[in-house]
């Protein structure tokens, strides 16, 4: 599972939505703004205080890292 | 493997660049750390001829998908990290390959400003952050400073009263920079303390744990040092987050060598696009041409290919 931790007005975000959309992947977009579990969850998993992050099946990306995911999910 | 051209720089500047050598047969490299640069950034942009209203992030999309339907070899996501000059010949450097060419484009904009302190790097995304857009909701009930007074240190505060239980903004001068009528707003909101005269010395907190490693919800950012100019003295403030607005620099380290730079950095370029080198060319904010916008850049892009292709024509 795809899972998307991101803030409404973060153009890297934005630009990492689009570009996952662009390869037909499926994934859960999350708004750290307003889930704070998520928020939590975020922090604590990545160790960073910063927005986007991914989840790939448990692996956490930081950032728009386009090598990284695409080598992940394998596009 | 010698390439006509190596252009570097995904914004604006370089993609058009990019387009340009393309057309006129050049055997191009575009190499680029990211697409887009500050556009990325921009919500709403209405002063793209053609185009009434755009979002950075779609325009680039635009931009670089016109771009790959030319031939042209494109290298993504490889920073550069040094440029020289052997015979007649330039050598690009990133930090997994060296790239050869005639002749080349230097098209790689401005970047936030660093501090260049102790603990600013390494507490990168663990509470320093360059982006309040970004990651202001992520400071909510949390207290956080804002280092520069100016306009864009006060988007910045003004993007992190909705989170933030208390800010700080510090200013290096006497006075706070930024428009009276924002810093009124921030006062109204009896969250922001504005303090001036100060330098910031260092960022302080837990050693980072290593990147990604599990439950790593230690190692953030827990203070800052400021010295007071005046007294000389030196004060610590907790906080969680440090939030750099001290402007842009030009991204251009890599190029020193072979480039003359002005007063704050930019690359001196003549009317043509040329710089002190012959062969290398300079387009877009890394320049010091006035005025920084998307058209800009793009035009300068242009002329920056036209250029080395009649300097490739009569080498």
């Amino acid at each position: 599972m795809v899972r998307v931790f991101s803030t409404p007005s973060c153009p890297y975000c934005a630009a990492l939505k689009s570009f996952l959309k662009e390869h037909n992947i499926e994934f859960k977009d999350i708004d750290v703004a307003q889930d704070l579990e998520a928020q939590k969850e975020m922090i604590e998993k990545s160790g960073q205080y910063e927005v986007p992050v991914v989840d790939i099946d448990g692996e956490i990306i930081v950032g728009f890292n386009q090598e990284r995911i695409k080598q992940l999910l394998k596009i | 493997m010698i390439y006509d051209l190596i252009i570097i720089g995904g914004g604006p500047g370089g993609i058009t660049a990019g387009i340009y050598a393309a057309r006129k047969k050049l055997k191009t490299l575009l190499i680029t750390k990211e697409w887009g640069g500050q556009v990325i950034k921009a919500n709403e942009i209405e002063n793209w001829p053609g185009t009434k209203k755009i979002s950075g992030t779609d325009l680039i999309k635009q931009m670089t998908e016109h771009l790959k339907k030319f031939e042209i070899e494109i290298k993504e996501g490889k920073e550069v990290i040094d440029l020289d000059k052997k015979g007649d010949n330039f050598f690009v450097r990133d930090n997994d390959q060296e790239y050869e060419a005639k002749a080349v484009i230097l098209a790689t904009g401005k970047i936030p400003r660093t501090l260049n302190i102790p603990g600013e790097e390494e507490f990168k995304g663990k509470g320093v952050s360059f982006c309040a857009t970004c990651d202001a909701p992520l400071f909510k009930d949390k207290e956080v400073a804002v280092i520069g007074g100016g306009n864009a240190g006060f988007d910045t505060a003004m993007d992190l009263v909705k989170y933030a239980k208390k800010i700080y903004v510090l200013e290096f001068l006497e006075e706070m920079k930024g428009d009276p009528i924002t810093k009124e707003k921030l006062a109204q909101t009896g969250k922001v303390e504005f303090i001036t005269n100060v330098a910031v010395k260092a960022i302080k907190g837990k050693k980072p744990a290593p990147y990604r490693a599990e439950g790593s919800g230690s190692g953030f950012v827990e203070s800052l040092i400021y010295e007071d100019r005046k007294t000389s003295e030196d004060h610590e403030i907790k906080i969680d987050g440090v939030f750099i607005s001290i402007g842009m620099m030009p991204k251009v380290g890599f190029a020193q060598k072979l480039v003359e730079l002005n007063k704050i950095g930019e690359i001196v370029i003549d009317k043509d696009n040329y710089t002190k080198t012959p062969g290398v060319f300079a387009a877009g904010d890394i320049t010091d041409i006035k005025y920084e916008q998307i058209v800009i850049a793009a035009g300068e892009g242009a002329k920056a290919a036209l250029a080395a292709t009649e300097y490739l024509k009569n080498k």
